[in-house]
């Protein structure tokens, strides 16, 4: 309803998609960057670059917290409203700006120092990301050895499948099959290894005479009461082997690392999420127990987390499910990866709005494993023993289903964040290399980037480093419909469709950041000082100022836009004209 | 309606469903093909486009101010390179630095 009523009226009365308007893809087409590509190629293309753990993860810790209704109801009005305005938008903006991504158009719509702004902003959101991720994985990698095989595993068949795409001249048939399967073979027989992997974290625990090395306040122990939690070498030291690992995704040429590594987690995950979602569907039919609501359709208004924390539904739930719903990623990716690829104007709708479609069945599926087979314990765990059950379903038995669905969570997260490492080096040398010239170097940029991830992950809250990316990560869709509302005006368009739901957004969000600041500070922070440690406190404290930051920065973009708005209200025809697409 | 005239029917029914069973077929194989393949093929075109912007530095460089070949070289290979000027020129005016390296995986940024 959403895509043939509402959507394709906006495409067809406001856009005005013209299939005979050339788009840059056709007239710069330079073989590369610029190339028409046919639709169908285009939606697979940008699906898979917009999909990753991030409709996963919210939808399991929206789930755990208010309950799946609440959930539910933000998935479906998210992405009807507005997840799909957001992303179709940020494909048309560019399209019809000869290319140019989200930072070029603002630095030109709005004012020079937007694009400054947007590049701090983007650094910082994707900081807190890498945080949240490398500190999910470490402490799964730490707590269920039987699933560190299949992603030792995977990190090497995807150098072997680099090897033999581009150096061996396989063909891509052969090398999938024997690269996945492999994998898959180490996922399902990660058991036999589990007692090798228990011994080496021992073996690491006892480095330090069973002594921890951080200990730290985390809100989220103990029915998100709050408890006294540890850092042991053994999670530190998965934390740095993953760290290890995205630092060389970074820095290796694309195609020796980052891509055949992704290539395969994809096969991996899309098994287990397809063998999930028809498990699901089958569920009540063939195997009813696993079709039994384990969690309340709605949990509560102000759901407590930790001692002194508030967690009110407006506006933490709108930032806890992001991609699912909305994403400023998306914007960013489509401004120009996908953007520079469109062939013809009606493709923008198919391809930016059906991609976030398809991403809301993927935080559909993911709130149903955490809602309907949940056995209890962490989200992550609750998810995975949720897909497991569906996957069961198929006669596999459940240990090597929740294996599977273990590993499917932890091969989507790890794939995602080697990139988002390799774009936080790319960010930071632009933001800074001008005044630092040393950090155009890409071992000395990715560094900095791991180690503050690192610091991040000692901290420990990585449910907070959630919401603040979140906050961080909605308030850039938000940024990127403050630009579309800026450029229809200044068209003399109808600003609605992208205005609203940005004002929705831009007020959640920031809210949403200042809120959790508050429970960093109260929760984390100084429960941390009171018992004298010096870490947690340091990260805490980091994390509270990078809120603020992000706080300040949002609101400088949002004055500049309002300016930019009233601008062009008054004189619409004061649009620039578009300037020749660079990066 | 005689026989032959419902047969007719039918078998254009059945052609219509081939059509659009074959057309589907075609959509779901792009698809899959967007998601699996495409990057690598995408990666591929990339270093093809790598090596021949180097080529063209080095045969055509004076037309940038880079002289590498006496032109006497660049006049006899220009009639095989003609074609590809105009673009190669474009994707050198994008860089800041002719030097660059370009990480087409991260334009978005």
């Amino acid at each position: 309803m959403a895509y043939t009523r509402y959507a394709r009226r906006i495409d067809r009365n406001v856009i005005q998609s013209d299939p005979k308007r050339a788009t840059p893809a056709v007239l710069y087409m330079d073989g590369v960057d610029f190339m028409p590509t046919n639709r169908n190629i285009l939606f697979g293309y940008h699906f898979k670059s917009i999909a990753a753990a991030g409709p996963i993860v919210g939808a399991i810790v929206a789930g755990s917290l208010w309950g799946w209704f609440p959930a539910l109801v933000w998935l479906v009005l998210g992405v009807s409203f507005m997840g799909w305005a957001s992303d179709y938008s940020a494909i048309v903006i560019s399209v019809r700006n000869e290319g140019n991504s989200l930072s070029a158009v603002a630095h030109r719509l709005v004012s020079p120092r937007t694009r400054t702004l947007l590049f701090f902003f983007i650094f910082f959101y994707l900081l807190l990301l890498s945080g949240a991720f490398v500190g999910i994985m470490a402490q799964v990698m730490d707590s269920q050895p039987r699933t560190n095989l299949g992603m030792i595993v995977l990190v090497g068949m995807g150098l072997l499948l680099g090897q033999m795409l581009y150096r061996w001249r396989l063909g891509l048939l052969p090398a999938t099959l024997i690269t996945v399967g492999i994998v898959l073979l180490a996922i399902l027989t990660g058991s036999f290894t589990e007692g090798m992997f228990k011994g080496l974290n021992e073996f690491l625990n006892s480095l330090t005479g069973g002594a921890p090395i951080v200990t730290y306040f985390d809100p989220t122990l103990a029915g998100f009461k709050g408890a006294e939690a540890k850092i042991m070498p053994s999670l530190l030291f998965w934390a740095i082997a993953i760290c290890i690992f995205c630092y060389a995704g970074s820095v290796l040429p694309i195609w020796r690392m980052a891509q055949p590594v992704v290539y395969v987690g994809f096969w991996i995950t899309a098994l287990a999420m397809i063998l999930g979602l028809l498990g699901a569907s089958l569920g009540t039919l063939i195997k009813p127990e696993v079709a039994q609501f384990q969690i309340p359709a709605f949990k509560g208004w102000n759901p407590q987390l930790g001692p002194a924390g508030i967690m009110p539904l407006w506006p933490m739930l709108f930032v806890t499910i992001a991609c699912g719903a909305i994403s400023g990623w998306h914007a960013l990716f489509g401004s120009v990866g996908t953007a520079r690829q469109i062939e013809n104007e009606a493709d923008m709708l198919p391809v930016g709005a059906g991609s976030m479609f398809a991403e809301f069945l993927l935080g559909l599926l993911a709130l149903l494993a955490v809602s309907v087979g949940a056995k209890g314990g962490s989200p992550v765990a609750t998810f995975a023993n949720g897909l497991g059950s569906f996957i069961s379903v198929w006669g596999l038995p459940i240990e090597y289903a929740t294996s599977l669905a273990f590993a499917a969570f932890i091969v989507i997260v790890l794939v995602v964040t080697q990139l988002i490492f390799r774009v936080m080096r790319v960010t930071l040398t632009e933001w800074l290399g001008e005044i630092m010239p040393p950090l155009r170097n890409q071992h000395l940029a990715s560094l900095i980037s791991v180690a503050l991830a690192i610091l991040l992950v000692l901290t420990g809250t990585w449910i907070y480093l959630w919401q603040l990316f979140g906050g961080a990560n909605q308030l850039m869709a938000a940024l990127s419909l403050l630009l579309v509302t800026v450029w229809l005006v200044s068209l003399g368009k109808s600003w609605v469709f992208a205005g609203l739901p940005m004002i929705f957004m831009y007020l959640t969000t920031v809210a949403s950041i200042l809120i959790t600041a508050y429970n960093l500070y109260f929760n984390v922070t100084i429960p941390n000082i009171r018992a004298g440690r010096v870490l947690p406190v340091v990260g805490s404290g980091l994390m509270v100022l990078m809120a603020i930051l992000l706080v300040m920065a949002a609101l400088f973009i949002g004055v500049d836009g309002w300016r930019a708005f009233l601008k062009y209200r008054k004189r619409p025809s004061a649009s620039p004209q578009a300037a020749p697409a660079r990066g | 309606m005689d026989g032959r005239g419902s047969l007719s029917s039918i078998l254009n029914l059945r052609f219509e469903w081939g059509k659009r069973l074959l057309q589907g077929w075609r959509v779901v194989r792009h698809f899959i093909y967007g998601l699996t393949g495409y990057e690598f093929a995408r990666y591929a075109v990339e270093t093809r486009h790598e090596l021949e912007s180097i080529f063209m530095i080095v045969t055509l460089g004076d037309l940038i101010g880079v002289p590498v070949l006496p032109p006497i070289y660049s006049l006899r290979l220009l009639p095989y390179v003609a074609s590809e000027i105009g673009m190669w020129k474009r994707c050198l005016a994008r860089r800041k630095e002719f030097w660059e390296r370009e990480e087409y995986d991260l334009h978005g940024i």
